[in-house]
């Protein structure tokens, strides 16, 4: 659908950098990096969990077999 | 015999017993000859116009099939047969009486499994005649069992086959997806449970599509449609996710999620499936199957989808993991710093202070081998003009000058002359 990580992937990413932070002996320039893109990722999901909203939609077959998903009329 | 066989005319003031069916203008299936019609006798009246067998159980089947609207007749199962053609026959008696009863097989599929002997039901159905045995035979087209007893056997027929065919097997339950995007919901769209479901999922803030996929989910055509909308989902395939149920309700209203056929649509759902029939005591065959059963539409919906608020804790435990990893890293490097100038200053210091003492010593040694010391303790040296010291009488010359070195500083002096011109 998009091309930005899904949220699950963020936090899966998110769940390896704080993991790798608090391994014991990291280099500390590889630490601010992974701190960076840590922080990039907490605001990149913050705002991904503020934007979300449901959809509700309905499913409908056409004719030929194929299938259309398609706004409820309201 | 002759003008005897003419036809009955089919209106006139004949007597009554035809009047339920005209067999003369239809004749009876079966029936090997017409009727004989005597002038002045009814049919059957004497030996002369004797009807066939055909003709009287016909008639029988005719006026008792007119005399008797459809009834429910209680009774116990004996003689249960399901036979080969497909219907059943059995028995159905009481403690004086008894009457032969069949299903066609066209019925049954109203009825949730077979019945067995000695069962007490209520046998809905017609009554008729079964006119190649001279029979009367009640013609059922549903039954049920006291106590449920047959959808509790329909319950545990399903059950074996679903497990026997492996489908209940634990290994065969699949995790759910933790952020689904595209949910199907497999439902009645103008039922409770579609609302829980909505109303669920919008409080939540979940970032779900629900996509509804309507089915009837009570009634004669619940199971087809539930089936049906179930393979729509597979084809479809746009579902990461499967919900199907409906909300509570009387327990035959909940029949169809204990379907075969249905139980079977879910097991065979591409995506993970989550069941939700509204009732939170009995166990639908659907649940079995499904990869998560849910008590009700809400409680389905809860486990669907992962709330806002939950997602925001973890981000903020994530963002603390992180920030705190990083803090203790820096400190820890600091204090390694620390640590490290504090052993160096120690060190220098250490050297320093070796160094003093030794100059110290130096010193004091040097300093007691200095003259200025002697000086100072009130002797003097005497120095020529090239700094030589004069240190006996015979360096001396009269008139000669010379450099007193006292502690505190240098005295010009002079030899003075010798009385008799000779320094002493």
């Amino acid at each position: 659908m998009s091309d930005t990580p899904a949220f699950e992937d963020r936090l899966a990413r998110l769940e390896e950098i704080a993991g790798e932070l608090e391994a014991e002996g990291i280099d500390l320039a590889h630490a601010l990096a992974l701190f960076e893109e840590g922080i990039e990722n907490l605001r990149a999901a913050a705002d991904e969990l503020s934007r979300a909203e449901a959809r509700v939609q309905r499913l409908v077959e056409r004719a030929d077999g194929t299938f259309d998903v398609v706004d409820p009329r309201e | 015999m002759t003008g005897r066989r003419q036809p009955r005319p089919s209106s006139g003031a004949e007597p009554d017993l035809f009047a339920l069916a005209d067999p003369v203008i239809e004749p009876p299936r079966g029936a090997s000859e017409p009727i004989v019609s005597i002038a002045g006798e009814y049919p059957g009246e004497s030996a002369r116009s004797a009807v066939a067998v055909s003709v009287l159980t016909q008639t029988a089947r005719d006026v008792i099939e007119g005399a008797f609207i459809p009834l429910w007749v209680r009774g116990e199962i004996s003689d249960f047969k399901s036979h080969r053609n497909g219907h059943w026959y059995f028995c159905l008696r009481d403690s004086t009486a008894q009457i032969r009863c069949v299903v066609w097989k066209r019925d049954q599929r109203g009825i949730p499994a077979p019945p067995d002997d000695g069962m007490q039901v209520a046998a809905y159905g017609r009554l008729t005649v079964y006119a190649a045995r001279g029979e009367m035979q009640y013609t059922v087209t549903r039954l049920e069992a006291e106590g449920d007893g047959l959808r509790r056997k329909a319950l545990e027929i399903t059950r074996a086959r679903l497990e026997a065919d492996g489908l209940l097997a634990p290994e065969r339950k699949r995790p759910l997806p933790r952020f689904p995007r595209v949910i199907a919901v497999v439902t009645s769209p103008d039922g409770a449970a579609l609302h829980d479901i909505i109303s669920v999922v919008r409080r939540r803030g979940a970032d779900v599509r629900l996509v509804v996929v309507p089915a009837a989910v009570q009634g004669q055509t619940a199971p087809e449609e539930l089936c049906f909308a179930m393979d729509q989902v597979n084809r479809w395939g746009g579902a990461d996710l499967v919900i199907v149920g409906r909300g509570g309700g009387a327990r035959e209203d909940l029949w169809a999620f204990n379907d075969e056929r249905v139980a079977r649509a879910v097991a065979a759902c591409h995506a993970p499936t989550i069941s939700a029939v509204g009732h939170e005591i009995d166990i639908s065959i659907c649940d079995l199957v499904a990869d998560l059963r849910a008590a009700t539409p809400t409680a389905a919906a809860e486990a669907a989808t992962a709330s806002r608020a939950e997602l925001a804790a973890e981000l903020r435990k994530l963002s603390l993991r992180m920030h705190g990893a990083v803090r203790a890293g820096v400190r820890e490097r600091a204090d390694a710093l620390r640590h490290l100038g504090r052993d160096l200053a120690g060190a220098a210091g250490a050297h320093v202070a070796g160094r003093r003492g030794a100059l110290q010593g130096v010193a004091t040694r040097l300093h007691a081998l200095s003259p200025v010391a002697t000086l100072a303790r009130g002797y003097a040296v005497a120095r020529d003009a090239d700094g030589a010291t004069l240190s006996s009488v015979a360096a001396f010359r009269p008139n000669m000058a010379f450099d007193l070195v006292v502690r505190d500083g240098v005295v010009p002096a002079i030899v003075q002359p010798s009385p008799n011109g000779d320094v002493a």
